[in-house]
């Protein structure tokens, strides 16, 4: 991959998250707001943006898949070298970290801590909703190819 | 049963050599170890073809169907069997296998040679005194695993060596050296697998009245793998010997040659039937942090923190476990050091032991060298702690911080599915509040840090802290109680204090922060102030010039300091002309308030009277000079107000007066 091609590569994966997450923008969590924006949002919501350059061809060959609880799961890696199963592990792990510290934030942020389970789960909805075809995603119990 | 069936096969086809072709079949032949079922043998004259038919062969839960040799050139030679190329089918197992056979009824010797398509080849000798030599060579691994049940796993590879049987007076003896070349499996999850693996094996056993004593060594010597979540590469090599008997295995001793530990021993009782560990125990002597904690211990217990979990120094460890429980625990540091690279949080040298019961009190003592978080440098303290299960009880631990220390008093914590939980008190011992600004990165200030907190809580993730703690600074003090501390570590910190200030000298604080000058007192709080990630997103905050009689006067710098925080444009001074003119102004009250929401601060003055144009006074003139300072500003981006603050400050400019 020469680096132009790096680099599209890379900004269509970051206008994608970009897209994600600013595809909340305006949904209203009940009577929260699911976008708010604090210093520790923005600070997750960058890490994660930085991290999704190295899950999106993990989510393309489906070694790593969109659970139903709004995690991250390593699902299938054998396409993944050895070496790196553990580097992708790692990944999903620390993806996991900071999208429960997200829900837990944004809860937090609306002033209702204990709204934390909605807010997951209508991230997972959309997470869901808007992952790439072929990818990863549990729906009803089952992992299934978007 | 079976060698009857071949003497019968044998007796009947003698008594009629010569008579033609001889048909045997036998419905079922049942053995503790297989079953057959629907024999046909068929053999013709001497030199001529003969088969041998099985309708189903089960060994345990595993059967074939339509199992066949054929021979076309079948001999029988005074009690000597011949088969030669012949032809092996079993489907599934043994496709198109060649087969040559030669059996001495005589002497109960013999030979048996297959070779498959591939240059899979098995040689198996039998010798008058009983012995059996077997001799495999590029023997595939795929096929042996059809035999054990392990089609999940995928295992590929080649194996080759030599299996060795011998009978003794009270048993037998079984060696078998050998090597596995290209090894591998893989499940279909990708969480367990392998790829290029090599081993060289050695095994020997000798079967007595008791069972099997066996002993064996493998080195790993090429290829990797992945045991989620370990990956693993070639280098070990495991030693071991124990007893089988009946469906108990038992491993007596067991050594593990791994790199960066010196040594790994382990005892084990295995039941074959289902395979499952009854009980374990292993010991690991003088494990090297910084080889063994990126590669085994971050991935498994830290995996977020892989990338940024940094270990150094040494430990032991032992364990014993009863049918999957852990019953025993010890751990043993050697200056052993841990930190995370990004938040500069580290603990250690530490040294010390830590023993655990599942079942009974014990007591760990640790030295910690020190540590570090962000700027801040701990001294070396020493903790003994209680442990009684899921209970952990530190009577009294003083951590020196700076030139003061922590304290933490009858702490009790105990752990559950969800995390931590429990209670205690705090005590900070003071705290030079020159060496804290040091370390915080603010200006030098005089004074010290102390705080009395009985109330110390702990629940997963959160630590609520009952009392005050106070900082006497400035000949003042602050006071800040009902603090809560959320995930101190984590990217999402949160601190809650309610913050109280009194009598703080302000010609000391603007010097201090390069403010200008002011003279005077004030009083302050910051009510229901949020830190997340320690900056500020929630405040009541009100500062008030403090009652009594002092010389107030505040100076053109200050002035200009203080419009700056009612925003551009946004302040005037009232007697301009006068402030050129003068260094120093009097004033009767200071007073500016911020109420922090979402980014934007709501500003206040001096509410006993409104400024002209919806102002507000934050300094109210008084005496000769009198000068008035009045901000009309009243949303003010925070942002921008902590930068445009952070620029006045940082600027040696003389303020302009227009």
């Amino acid at each position: 991959m020469n680096a132009m091609t790096m680099t599209k590569a890379m900004m269509k994966w970051r206008g994608w998250i970009a897209v994600l997450l600013l595809g909340f923008a305006g949904l209203v969590f009940a009577q929260g707001n699911i976008e708010i924006d604090t210093p520790t949002i923005a600070a997750l919501k960058q890490s994660m943006q930085q991290r999704h350059a190295k899950l999106a061809p993990l989510y393309a060959s489906g070694a790593v898949g969109l659970a139903a609880d709004g995690n991250v799961a390593l699902r299938d890696a054998s396409g993944v070298p050895l070496a790196q199963r553990g580097q992708a592990n790692a990944l999903v792990a620390a993806e996991n970290a900071d999208r429960a510290a997200l829900y837990r934030e944004i809860a937090r942020a609306n002033g209702h801590p204990e709204w934390e389970a909605d807010v997951r789960a209508t991230f997972a909805r959309r997470w869901i909703e808007r992952a790439q075809p072929g990818w990863l995603i549990q729906r009803d119990g089952s992992w299934v190819r978007k | 049963m079976m060698r009857l069936a071949f003497l019968l096969l044998l007796l009947a086809w003698s008594g009629i050599a010569g008579a033609g072709a001889l048909q045997l079949d036998l419905g079922r032949l049942a053995h503790p170890v297989f079953v057959i079922e629907g024999l046909h043998v068929r053999l013709g004259d001497e030199g001529e073809a003969a088969e041998l038919a099985i309708e189903r062969f089960a060994i345990g839960k595993r059967d074939w169907q339509d199992v066949t040799i054929r021979c076309p050139d079948f001999r029988l030679e005074r009690a000597v069997v011949r088969c030669l190329r012949g032809m092996l089918t079993v489907p599934g197992l043994f496709e198109r296998t060649a087969i040559d056979l030669h059996l001495d009824t005589r002497n109960k010797s013999g030979e048996l040679n297959l070779r498959m398509p591939g240059r899979e080849a098995i040689d198996i000798v039998i010798r008058p005194d009983g012995r059996i030599v077997a001799s495999l060579e590029g023997l595939s691994v795929a096929r042996l695993g059809k035999l054990v049940d392990l089609a999940s796993w995928n295992a590929v590879g080649r194996l080759a060596g030599r299996i060795e049987y011998s009978p003794t007076r009270d048993g037998a003896r079984i060696k078998v050296s050998g090597t596995l070349g290209d090894g591998g499996f893989a499940q279909a999850d990708g969480l367990r697998a392998a790829e290029g693996v090599g081993l060289d094996i050695d095994l020997a056993a000798r079967r007595g009245l008791a069972g099997w004593d066996w002993q064996g060594r493998v080195a790993w010597n090429a290829g990797e793998a992945y045991l989620h979540p370990l990956y693993l590469v070639a280098g070990p090599v495991i030693e071991a010997a124990g007893r089988l008997e009946g469906e108990m295995l038992t491993v007596a001793r067991a050594r593990l040659e791994l790199e960066g530990v010196r040594a790994i021993a382990a005892n084990a009782e295995i039941g074959l039937q289902p395979v499952a560990v009854r009980s374990l125990a292993f010991s690991v002597a003088d494990a090297d942090l910084a080889v063994v904690g990126p590669r085994y211990l971050a991935p498994a217990f830290a995996p977020s923190a892989t990338d940024r979990l940094r270990f150094s120094g040494h430990v032991s460890a032992a364990a014993t476990v009863e049918e999957g429980v852990p019953t025993t625990v010890e751990l043993a540091f050697d200056e052993a050091g841990f930190s995370l690279s990004d938040k500069e949080l580290s603990f250690g040298p530490l040294t010390g032991v830590v023993p655990w019961r599942a079942e009974a009190r014990t007591e760990a003592r640790l030295a910690v060298g020190g540590g570090r978080w962000q700027k801040l440098a701990l001294g070396a303290f020493e903790l003994i702690a209680q442990l009684d299960g899921q209970r952990v009880d530190v009577d009294r631990v003083a951590i020196p911080v700076l030139d003061g220390a922590l304290v933490l008093e009858r702490l009790a914590l105990a752990h559950d599915a969800t995390g931590w939980h429990g209670s205690g008190a705090a005590v900070v011992e003071p705290i030079s509040m020159a060496l804290l600004a040091e370390a915080a990165g603010l200006p030098p200030m005089s004074g010290v840090l102390s705080a009395s907190l009985p109330g110390l809580r702990v629940a997963p993730g959160e630590i609520s802290l009952d009392g005050a703690l106070v900082i006497s600074v400035f000949d003042g003090y602050l006071q800040a109680t009902r603090l809560q501390l959320l995930e101190p570590f984590g990217v999402a910190s949160h601190l809650y204090a309610d913050v109280q200030a009194r009598h703080l000298d302000l010609a000391q604080l603007t010097e201090a922060f390069s403010f200008g000058s002011v003279s005077g007192f004030v009083d302050a709080h910051v009510l229901g102030l949020e830190l997340a990630r320690w900056r500020p997103v929630r405040f009541d905050a009100r500062v008030l010039s403090s009652p009594g009689n002092y010389p107030r006067r505040i100076s053109q710098r200050a002035v200009q300091n203080i419009s700056a925080l009612g925003g551009p444009g946004a302040v005037a001074a009232l007697q301009r002309g006068l402030l050129g003119l003068f260094e120093t102004f009097g004033y009767r009250d200071i007073g500016i308030s911020c109420v922090l929401r979402d980014g934007v601060c709501r500003m206040d003055g001096l509410d006993d009277r409104m400024a002209p144009g919806d102002g507000y006074y934050i300094v109210r003139g008084g005496g000769i000079p009198a000068l008035n300072v009045i901000g009309y500003n009243r949303r003010v981006d925070w942002n921008e107000l902590i930068d445009r603050l952070q620029r006045v400050i940082a600027s040696n400019a003389s303020p302009v007066i227009q």
